[in-house]
């Protein structure tokens, strides 16, 4: 679907950790036409003297019910001013927006890799990937016990490791050190967070190929013609696709204000993202 | 200085002592007035039965009449009497003109190239598109962050990031070329001969309907001094692209200067065909640990409504010095705002910033801008612009000038 205006009403709002909210918005364009890693583009309230929409990743998206949620932790006045909408109420969204996670036909085990709110990045795929009949392992990290998200709240299907920094809860240790447990399992890894939790994943996905002498799967078609790097095709070939994150202006590719930087130069995370293939960011060489 | 400025710009829209717009001078009066009486007088002239159908509510009759945003529905007759109102401006009589359908065009940086935000906004209703700034050679632009959000406004410090001239007119030419909508181009550069260079390019292709440029970037050659800032790089840089090409030339004013007047007025000298102000104000966030600036770049550009006083003002300033057109930018985000530049001296004006929220407002502004009209009994919107200056002639008064920063 392409990217529209739509008014959705927030039918459920509630705080599921401290200071983290879940909201239910009824838009059934929204939720019969986005994919997971897409987000909304939301206006906040004029009086309050905001001036830019907030981004947030589609939590969960149901046609059926034509239900969208939305996962966001209150981190200043856009945010604290969405927790205080009632019930009723109608945000205006503009969405969905940016390119989604694109997931290889082939690929059965899909590892999901989140650090605290990064969960809502892909949350959504969880969904999908359960529909499709995929194999799903989620590792999530959070600072302790009391941010560990609801496993409730998660398909019954996937399987929910969690590793907290305190120790506190699960793993004692970061959730990117988990990863080379789950990389021959895992066909394709995708990963929502932080940004140094990003780029360690990156470091450490890299040349998992030679490292587990994996052929590279298919056909040869049309030999030495590579898929252009950023290609939906590119993606779907690599292990490790993130979603990034960044401050914002249009989120239509408009003003640039959202670039980072690329290994081919600056991409923009709404239009070119905010799903990358990791090898398709410049990470920091000390990561 | 002043009289030929009116015959040049407003000779139809002098406002006269029988203008049946004369009674804006006295807004209390006419508020109390609308407010008691709440029938307006298009209605009537257009010969409806007052109180037939109550287009504002007795309420909000008084600000509806000031011109203020109140949701606005035509019957089909008075859809007939808005489409007959003349919103169109030439931007450039005196070079094979730039004449836009509506004076509320979109400002350089906030819109792209005009097809980013695809079917949500119909392009082809804005008055004119002011593209991405665009650079002889293509730019990276700078470190992330680059935007970020303050009071009332945001900072950006994109850095010009663009894909260079030749790219951009075989990138979306064609694609300009196919619309109604002028499409002016924004361009930047770090010396007269990258500026020249690219208006020679841009002369002459199909789609491409003026230029504007952005001088509020450092002249690599003179110690990094921004063109902006100098008179006498500004009129240097407006004279040699004058040269270079026929295409309507709009300059684009930066507002980080103590007297913006002997630059405007040197840019009109140099051949300019209009004025744009203002660019963004220079300004610093810090970053949420305070131990550097947040922006990639330490130093943004704040736009936004928290600049709109800063642009009136300027644009208050500039309407008494130059007889060219001045079209305004900062912080429009109502038709209020859209008034104000108006009778501040401004015949267009640019929505930046406000479209990242609300990507249909410079449509809606058009129409709303149709709809002051039909209220005030105006057949165009030229008398109202420049309400607001200065009656007397003469030299402007220098006050106000101690108190800048």
């Amino acid at each position: 679907m392409t990217m529209r205006l739509v008014a959705a009403e927030l039918v459920e709002s509630r705080q599921i950790l401290p200071g983290q909210w879940l909201q239910s918005f009824h838009a059934p364009e929204l939720a019969s036409g986005s994919r997971a890693g897409q987000f909304v583009h939301v206006r906040t309230g004029d009086y309050s003297g905001l001036v830019l929409r907030r981004p947030f990743s589609i939590n969960t998206a149901d046609p059926a019910t034509g239900i969208v949620t939305l996962h966001f932790r209150t981190v200043g006045r856009g945010t604290e001013w969405m927790a205080r909408v009632r019930e009723g109420e109608t945000l205006d969204m503009l969405g969905p927006l940016g390119r989604p996670f694109e997931v290889d036909p082939r690929s059965h085990h899909l590892l999901l890799v989140a650090g605290g709110l990064g969960m809502a990045g892909i949350r959504m795929l969880a969904d999908e990937a359960v529909r499709d009949g995929r194999q799903v392992t989620i590792l999530f990290g959070a600072l302790s016990a009391s941010h560990v998200y609801p496993s409730s709240l998660l398909p019954d299907e996937v399987e929910y490791v969690v590793a907290t920094d305190d120790g506190s809860l699960g793993h004692h240790s970061l959730v990117t050190e988990l990863l080379p447990d789950y990389e021959a399992w895992a066909d394709q890894a995708f990963a929502c967070g932080p940004y140094p939790m990003l780029a360690r994943l990156a470091q450490l996905a890299a040349g998992r190929r030679a490292r587990l002498g994996v052929a590279k799967l298919g056909r040869k078609r049309g030999a030495g013609r590579a898929d252009p790097l950023g290609s939906s095709a590119s993606r779907r070939k690599a292990f490790l696709q993130v979603s990034m994150e960044q401050t914002m202006g249009c989120a239509v590719g408009a003003c640039l204000g959202c670039s980072i930087i690329g290994v081919e130069g600056p991409v923009r995370v709404c239009r070119e993202g905010p799903v990358f293939a990791a090898e398709e960011i410049a990470w920091p060489a000390s990561a | 200085m002043k009289a030929k400025k009116q015959v040049i710009i407003f000779g139809d829209m002098r406002v006269g002592k029988d203008s049946p717009n004369r009674s804006k001078r006295t807004p209390t009066v006419r508020k109390i007035k609308s407010a008691i009486v709440p029938i307006d007088r298009s209605a009537v002239r257009l010969g409806h039965q007052p109180g037939a159908r109550p287009r504002v509510e007795t309420g909000s009759a008084a600000v509806a009449d000031l011109g203020a945003s109140v949701s606005f529905e035509p019957t089909l007759a008075e859809r007939e009497s808005l489409d007959r109102i003349d919103l169109s401006v030439d931007l450039a009589p005196e070079h094979g003109g730039l004449r836009l359908a509506n004076p509320i065009l979109v400002a350089s940086g906030t819109f792209g190239y005009g097809v980013e935000y695809g079917e949500v906004v119909d392009v082809q209703r804005l008055g004119a598109i002011c593209c991405k700034g665009t650079t002889l050679r293509p730019r990276a632009g700078n470190p992330p962050p680059r935007v970020t959000e303050t009071p009332g406004g945001m900072l950006n410090s994109i850095g010009l990031q663009n894909p260079g001239v030749d790219a951009v007119i075989e990138k979306y030419g064609s694609v300009w070329a196919s619309w109604a909508v002028p499409v002016i181009v924004n361009v930047a550069g770090e010396s007269i001969e990258d500026y020249v260079e690219v208006a020679r390019r841009l002369d002459g292709v199909p789609g491409v309907a003026g230029i504007e440029l952005n001088i509020s970037c450092p002249n690599v050659g003179k110690g990094g001094l921004q063109f902006a800032i100098d008179r006498d790089a500004a009129r240097a840089v407006t004279a040699a692209v004058r040269r270079a090409t026929q295409l309507p030339l709009l300059v684009k004013l930066s507002p980080n200067v103590a007297d913006v007047r002997p630059i405007a007025r040197a840019i009109e000298e140099a051949g300019a065909d209009a004025i744009s102000a203002i660019n963004t104000l220079s300004g610093l966030a810090v970053a949420p640990d305070r131990t550097r600036a947040f922006l990639g770049n330490t130093y943004g550009g704040l736009s936004g409504p928290a600049i709109k006083p800063v642009a009136l003002r300027i644009v208050y300033e500039v309407a008494q010095v130059v007889s060219i057109p001045i079209v305004a930018i900062g912080g429009v985000t109502s038709i209020d705002d859209v008034l104000d530049f108006l009778a501040c001296g401004a015949v267009a004006v640019q929505v930046g910033t406000a479209i990242f929220a609300d990507p249909e407002l410079p449509v809606r502004l058009a129409d709303e801008l149709r709809a002051v009209c039909l209220r005030r009994g105006l057949e165009t919107y030229r008398p109202l612009v420049g309400t607001a200056l200065p009656k007397r002639t003469g030299a402007p008064s220098a006050k106000g000038a101690e108190y800048r920063p």
